[in-house]
């Protein structure tokens, strides 16, 4: 008996259960459908990631807009009083002058 | 739908190519993990996985080295994660039962089971070498390792199958 032969005898290939290869072929057409539903998810992720961003930007806009705009009215307050003061000094003197 | 109603060409060559390969992959899994239905899941993922990859195999010997390569890698995985029968060296492995003479389907049972108890190494080698008909040069590639660790590796695992075979069967040379 020669050992290497019989491990050759016992160990040779066998085949798997007769329906093996349409199993495989089935789980290969399911394939592409598993892909394309994980795709669409992923599509329907990035859209709304992209309209969470697209809102918030669009809010955060408005807010330094509005932030800008308050800033230009207070300069333009504060412009003004100065004018308003400095006119108001000229009226006072002009009075003190005509009184004396 | 249209595909699945008519397979292509393409699906057809694949068909062909599972069929050719099937009892390859299947046994590489099944005489290593000694468990037919976790060996057809694993040969199942293999063709899954070769239907991923076709387009980067360029011939049809490309596509047999590629087979049985990720066929030995994921027994193996599979075995390393598989802690449901703890192993045990061939030392401690039981004789083998009612072992005759050659050509007695107990001596294939018997030696089945003695490679099986080889460590998971030694144990792919032996398959690689006797059942794949594979040199050690062969199978060193697709393990990964020297050629000498091949070598001796098969000639130890020789050694003690043969002292176990021995034992059982009394005879002084196999």
């Amino acid at each position: 008996m020669n050992l290497e032969d019989e491990l050759r005898t016992a160990l040779r290939r066998r085949d798997p259960s007769p329906d093996f290869a349409a199993r495989v072929l089935a789980r290969v057409q399911a394939e592409p459908v598993r892909r394309a539903s994980g795709a669409w998810r992923r599509w329907v992720a990035a859209v709304a990631a992209c309209l969470m961003l697209t809102v918030g930007a669009a809010g955060g806009y408005r807010y330094y807009e509005g932030q800008r705009a308050k800033a230009q009215v207070m300069l333009a307050m504060r412009i003004a009083a100065g004018k308003l003061n400095k006119a108001h000094k000229k009226v006072q003197m002009l009075n003190h002058r005509s009184n004396s | 739908m249209p595909e699945r109603a008519a397979p292509g060409a393409a699906e057809m060559e694949f068909a062909a190519l599972v069929r050719q390969h099937q009892a390859m992959v299947f046994s590489v899994a099944w005489q290593f993990l000694r468990d037919r239905a976790l060996a057809e899941e694993l040969a199942q993922d293999v063709f899954l996985s070769l239907h991923q990859h076709l387009a980067t195999l360029e011939s049809p010997a490309h596509v047999l080295h590629w087979l049985r390569r990720v066929a030995v890698n994921r027994a193996l995985d599979v075995a390393r994660r598989r802690q449901r029968r703890p192993m045990v060296s061939l030392q401690d492995a039981p004789e083998p039962v009612a072992v005759n003479s050659t050509g007695d389907p107990m001596l294939g049972s018997a030696l089945r089971r003695l490679v099986a108890a080889l460590p998971e190494k030694a144990r792919m080698i032996v398959i690689l070498r006797y059942q794949e008909d594979l040199d050690p040069t062969e199978i060193a590639g697709i393990l990964g390792i020297p050629v000498g660790t091949v070598k001796s590796q098969l000639q130890r695992a020789l050694t003690l199958l043969r002292e176990k075979l021995s034992r059982r069967l009394g005879e002084i040379s196999l």
